[in-house]
């Protein structure tokens, strides 16, 4: 499950969880549907001057009241020229807004959603859930109105048109509709089967484009390029045979309706031809039912793929309005939000100052999506300026507490105390502008160095810039840069190294100068000089800071105060690091292992 | 049969043709089906109009149609049978239906067959490019080029190009039954004809430019939001939320609005496009109004020429549009051709190999003329092993990569089994020479499958005895599924511990000859990485073997061991020997097995 909300069946296919969206833009929804009515009823008319042209003026071999005939005709064409033009760019226009509000609606919530709802639900969805959903509904939402009033009336018009014209005829033509709509309904069903599956292929032959080009380098070194090119083909040809399926009944399907336009028009060339013959009708009358004919089948036909679009973006309403409704699990109580603010409305005037004394008061955790407890009764006391480092193997869970001390997640039970006070007891948003933090893989956004490093204070000075920067010797990275802090850094800061992007984190986070530090120390192999920077830099930021840091480095862990091991997800030692190797524990064998690794790596590089 | 074909460069239209090899013939038929179509649909109003004209009306029979009505059995009677005239629309409705369907599965048909032919032929070709290729693109990029760029070239043949002919036919056939029926009417409805072709040409041709506009914007709209859910953890540390949302804010509706824009001028477009069309329409009911009166044009040929003004105009007005859309299909086009270009490597004859490995004075170096290694000499006798030990950047994975002819030599030669390195083909040494690379692909598939991968007909025994020899046997069997579980990009991830050990076990299953490891223990711990080495001695005696490891306990067993620096070989010898030349190799050795200061005087007090 990757949402928090439980499921609700939605009513109505979910469209009514849209109306508060639609709602917001009554004016542009109204006059696009007003103007489909005007249109749809008014356009049926367009193949009446036809006839009145055959059965007056060419019947009656006369061109009196000629003149009239086309002023009203230039007259009309202008007016549904201009009625179309209304109800055009309103629709253009909704399908725009509608976007824009829902994805607007979307991303605003996620800001105020715990990192936990993010640990959950993979960022690939969360994406395609404020990018490609709200696409998706917004544009069947605006065009599928839009064309279904215009059909609605128009077919209606035209029918009554037919009754009035002659009910009998009308009746031959009505007859084929139920016909084309059950044929129409059952090509539906099994085109849009036909469609996923070759969809599923497509993807799959796309993943196999990505391993063929990836793994180049070990196929070739297995020598399996035949192997490879066999299980290809095989997926090609399956893709092929499918698709040939699915352009089979597609082209059944367009015959069939395009038979029936016909067969209609046989039948009312026939019965008409005789009542014609009889006198009764008119050759005008006759060839305005031929233009209805092909008209209502194209409009049975378009209802039918309508239903199936509406019927679609259920899925996609469920994925959106999940995501727009679901709570965050660290949520600050209505009366800590009246004293200290929101995420978008903060009361700083109202903020204390911090001094950094963190305890961990009998706190128990579980993870939402996780059965087992990783803390357990747990008590830490971390005075103001202690330095708590967090050791481990790769995946034994060494997160956790910092998790709980940035407050990403909430206890299970117990209480993390801030200076003696419950972290619930005062904002998120407080707590967030008092802790630094810096993650292994560091992120950056696209953008210049300086948005990036001004980050957690926007208002930072030249000078104070200037002196973060140059207090973790980041400003030999950025001197090496060609329009230095103005130099951009490219989607993700990937115009970076890992070792740059680090100490570019360090400065952004030693320049909001936080009370408490929490930093995930990098383990991906960086080059000697840059690993003595960021070891100064890291240094200098702990001094003075209550800190906690997932550390990797020997340094980083001998001069720490506190020593926290984590194995299988809890922590199963503590303490000095001279108390800890007496213990001959977990923590010995790591630390050995972790000094020859290092050792080796001095020499070899 | 591994081996390349001799390559020309194609030029754009060279690429189509040779991409069109298997479907032209396919096309064609569909093109015909349209113009079959075309004709029948065609054919329908005619009927309509001489049922009208003759059957009911009471106009006199011209010559042209006394024929038809001679089929029926005279005029009379038909006016008597007038289902004759309903059963003959119904089927010549039946054909056109035919012919739609023809039209439109034929040419679903001949579009999957030209897109097969390309995706084969992409897949295997991009596999056989040299490494160096691949190092030169980026993989984005070439998977974007066999995926998008490939829809789009295909989208262009089975649409575009395809509805280029069917509209072409289309004027072609009402335009010359309009002539035939009045040459004045026909010329008022041809005039607007190139009137639309160009206006929707040159406005689509403006519009592609916002449109592509758009589409950047909704890029950044998107790395934006992807950029914010990433970095969740720092924008909620740093408290950034609110400048998050105005800033998503500000491009969300920055975009919004250039969309509006060219919305609007669409939509002004269209309208305008629309009057046209409609005026167009009146036109011709007018004039034809008028000719009628005058008599010269009857009520039949009325209706006839205002179906088959409908029918025109329909897909004159799309015209322009995709002529204005072909420039994108050129683009693709030349993508893919640039890939097709591009030579595959020389493959040559699969043999046997056996012997020793000499290299003599191999060198490397970059085609900027950075060198990466310099004069390297040594002989590997058959059955031995060899270890290599070095700094990162000291050349190693580049020997290796050489060897399999990953890369060119750049000097001197590798002689094995008495072979010159430049006789012996690449298909032959790579299927003797087992190299395990530091890291290696897992491919999507189950791990069993991956283990087999590049030996024919393994058997589950096999498999396993292959896995168990790279210590991965146990791991594999903690899987849900055992053997049978999914592994990689699209299955359940490996630790990369994990994956060096299958991939060991993959190239045991081959059982070749040779066999290399480039650093594929380092994720491995010791004392694993020590078993594997037993199992190998065990399984694999006879095999000459080359192990490279940052780690002195993997190589020292080896019968002869070289260090790497710079390049160049600086110490050569047995561990014994080594250790007595009292250089980099003791000093790592020392190093990997030392302790602590604060240990030491633990360890000494015992």
């Amino acid at each position: 499950m990757d949402n928090t909300v439980p499921q609700k069946k939605l009513k109505f296919f979910g469209l009514n969880k849209l109306a508060p969206y639609v709602a917001r833009h009554k004016v542009t929804f109204f006059s696009m549907v007003l103007a489909q009515l005007i249109a749809g009823a008014v356009s049926p008319v367009l193949a009446l001057f036809q006839s009145y042209a055959l059965d007056n003026f060419i019947a009656g071999n006369t061109l009196e009241g000629f003149t009239p005939f086309i002023l009203t005709y230039m007259a009309f064409i202008a007016f549904i020229t201009a009625v179309h033009y209304v109800s055009d760019r309103s629709c253009c226009k909704l399908e725009m807004v509608l976007l824009r509000d829902m994805r607007r609606t979307a991303f605003n919530h996620l800001q105020t959603l715990s990192v936990g709802y993010f640990n959950v639900t993979s960022v690939g969805k969360i994406h395609a859930r404020v990018m490609s959903d709200t696409s998706n509904i917004s544009s069947i939402l605006a065009w599928d109105v839009n064309e279904g009033v215009f059909d609605a009336v128009y077919s209606l018009v035209a029918i009554v048109t037919m009754f009035i014209l002659n009910p009998l005829l009308a009746l031959c033509v009505l007859v084929i509709v139920p016909v084309v709509a059950l044929v129409s309904v059952y090509f539906h069903r099994k085109l849009t089967r036909l469609n996923r599956r070759v969809r599923e292929i497509n993807s799959e032959i796309v993943g196999d484009f990505n391993e063929g080009i990836t793994g180049v380098a070990t196929s070739k070194t297995l020598a399996v390029e035949q192997k490879l090119d066999g299980a290809f083909r095989s997926r090609s040809d399956d893709m092929r045979v499918k698709s040939n399926r699915l352009g089979h009944y597609r082209s059944l399907f367009f015959s069939v309706i395009n038979f029936s336009a016909s067969v209609a028009l046989a039948l009312v060339l026939w019965y008409g031809g005789i009542i014609t013959v009889d006198g009764v009708i008119m050759i005008g009358t006759l060839s305005v039912f031929m233009n209805y004919v092909q008209v209502l089948m194209d409009c049975v036909a378009w209802a039918v793929g309508a239903f199936a679009d509406v019927v679609s973006i259920k899925v996609n309403v469920e994925r959106f309005t999940a995501l727009t409704e679901s709570k965050s699990d660290v949520c600050d109580t209505s009366e800590v939000i009246e004293k200290y603010g929101d995420s978008f409305n903060e009361k700083r005037e109202n903020w204390e100052s911090i001094r950094g004394d963190i305890e961990f008061e009998d706190v128990s955790f579980k993870y939402p999506d996780g059965e087992e407890y990783v803390l357990e009764h747990f008590d830490l006391k971390v005075p103001k300026g202690t330095n708590v480092a967090i050791v481990g193997e790769t995946g034994a869970g060494k997160s956790t507490l910092v998790n709980l001390v940035c407050r990403f997640f909430e206890p299970t039970s117990g209480r993390v105390l801030i200076d003696g006070k419950d972290a619930r007891e005062r904002s998120v948003q407080w707590l967030h502008a008092n802790i630094g933090y810096v993650l292994q893989t560091p992120h950056l956004f696209s953008g210049t160095v300086r948005e990036n490093l001004l980050y957690g204070k926007p208002d930072a000075t030249e000078a104070e810039l200037d002196e973060a920067v140059k207090s973790v010797n980041a400003d030999k990275v950025i001197a090496r840069m060609d329009k230095g802090y103005d130099s951009v850094v490219g989607e993700g800061g990937n115009t970076l190294s890992t070792g740059e992007k680090q100490l570019l984190s360090f400065a952004r986070a030693i320049l909001a100068d936080p009370a408490i530090f929490v930093l995930d120390e990098a383990t991906s192999s960086i080059d000697t000089l840059t690993e003595k920077l960021i070891q100064e830099a890291i240094d200098k930021l702990m001094k003075g800071r209550t800190s906690f840091v997932i550390a990797h480095r020997l340094s980083t862990i001998r001069s720490a105060d506190v020593i926290l091991v984590v194995d299988g997800g809890k922590i199963v030692e503590r303490g000095t690091h001279e108390q800890l190797l007496k213990r001959r524990g977990v923590y010995f064998n790591l630390y050995l292992k972790q000094f020859r690794e290092e050792q080796t790596k001095e020499i070899t590089g | 049969m591994q081996n390349s074909t001799k390559r020309r460069t194609l030029s754009n239209a060279g690429t189509l043709t040779y991409l069109l090899k298997d479907s032209l013939l396919l096309f064609i038929i569909s093109i015909l089906a349209s113009a079959a179509f075309t004709f029948f649909s065609t054919i329908i109003p005619q009927v309509v109009s001489f049922a009208i004209n003759y059957v009911i009306g009471e106009k006199e029979l011209p010559e042209s149609f006394s024929w038809l009505a001679g089929l029926f059995g005279g005029l009379q009677f038909l006016k008597e049978n007038m289902w004759l005239l309903a059963a003959m629309i119904a089927a010549i409705a039946v054909f056109a239906a035919i012919s739609a369907y023809l039209r439109m599965y034929i040419n679903t048909r001949a579009t999957q067959s030209f897109m097969r032919r390309m995706r084969n032929k992409l897949f295997s070709h991009v596999q056989r490019l040299p490494l160096s290729w691949h190092t030169e693109h980026r993989t984005g990029d070439i998977i974007q080029r066999c995926t998008s760029d490939a829809d789009t070239i295909c989208n262009f043949v089975s649409n575009q190009l395809i509805n280029l002919f069917r509209i072409v036919i289309l004027i072609i056939f009402s335009l010359t039954f309009m002539f035939l029926m009045n040459v004045k009417l026909a010329l008022i409805a041809a005039v607007f004809v190139p009137v639309f072709i160009i206006s929707g040409y040159l406005f689509h041709r403006y519009a592609r430019k916002h449109f592509q506009k758009c589409d950047e914007n909704e890029g950044i709209l998107s790395t934006l939001a992807q950029e914010n859910f990433t970095g969740v953890r720092v924008v909620r540390a740093f408290g950034r939320e609110k400048y998050e949302r105005d800033k998503f804010e500000k491009q969300n509706v920055y975009y919004t609005g250039l969309w509006l824009k060219i919305l609007n001028k669409m939509a002004v477009y269209w309208t305008l496009n629309n009057f046209i069309a409609a005026a167009q329409g009146m036109l011709m009911v007018v004039v034809g109004t008028v000719f009628c009166v005058q008599g010269r044009l009857s009520a039949g040929e009325f209706v006839a020429f205002i179906t088959y003004n409908a029918m025109l105009m329909g897909p004159v007005r799309e015209l322009g549009r995709i002529i204005s859309n072909m420039s994108k299909a050129g683009v693709s086009l030349g993508r893919i051709a640039e890939i097709l270009n591009a030579e595959e490597e020389d493959y040559g004859e699969e043999a046997a190999l056996s012997g020793d490995i000499e290299l003599k004075d191999v060198s490397f170096s970059y085609e900027d003329g950075k060198p990466v290694l310099k004069d390297v000499s040594v002989k590997i006798p058959q059955g031995t092993t060899l270890g290599i030990i070095g700094a990162s950047g000291s050349g190693k994975s580049t020997l290796v990569q050489l060897l399999v002819k990953l890369m060119p030599l750049s000097g001197g030669d590798i002689i094995i089994g008495g072979k010159s390195f430049k006789d012996i083909p690449l298909a032959t040494l790579r299927s003797n020479i087992g190299l395990v690379l530091q890291e290696s692909y897992i491919y999507t598939r189950t791990v069993g499958e991956n283990i087999a991968i590049a030996a024919d007909g393994a058997s589950q025994e096999n498999i396993e005895g292959a896995a168990r020899c790279a210590c991965v046997d146990e791991n594999i069997r903690g899987f849900a599924n055992g053997y049978d579980t999914v592994v990689g990009e699209r299955g359940v991830t490996l630790s990369g511990g994990q994956k060096q050990r299958v991939a060991i076990a993959r190239t045991l299953m081959r059982k070749t000859p040779y066999i290399v490891f480039d650093d594929s223990l380092s994720a491995v711990d010791s004392e694993t990485d020590f078993s594997i080495r037993a199992n190998l001695k065990e399984r694999n005696a006879g095999a000459t073997t080359i192990i490279i490891s940052h780690r002195i306990t993997t190589v020292m067993h080896a019968d002869n061991i070289i260090v790497l620096d710079g390049g160049k070989i600086t110490e050569r010898g047995t561990h014994a020997e080594l250790l007595a030349a009292g250089g980099l190799y003791k000093r790592i050795y020392e190093v990997q097995l030392s302790l602590p200061d604060e240990l030491k005087e633990e360890v000494r007090n015992g």
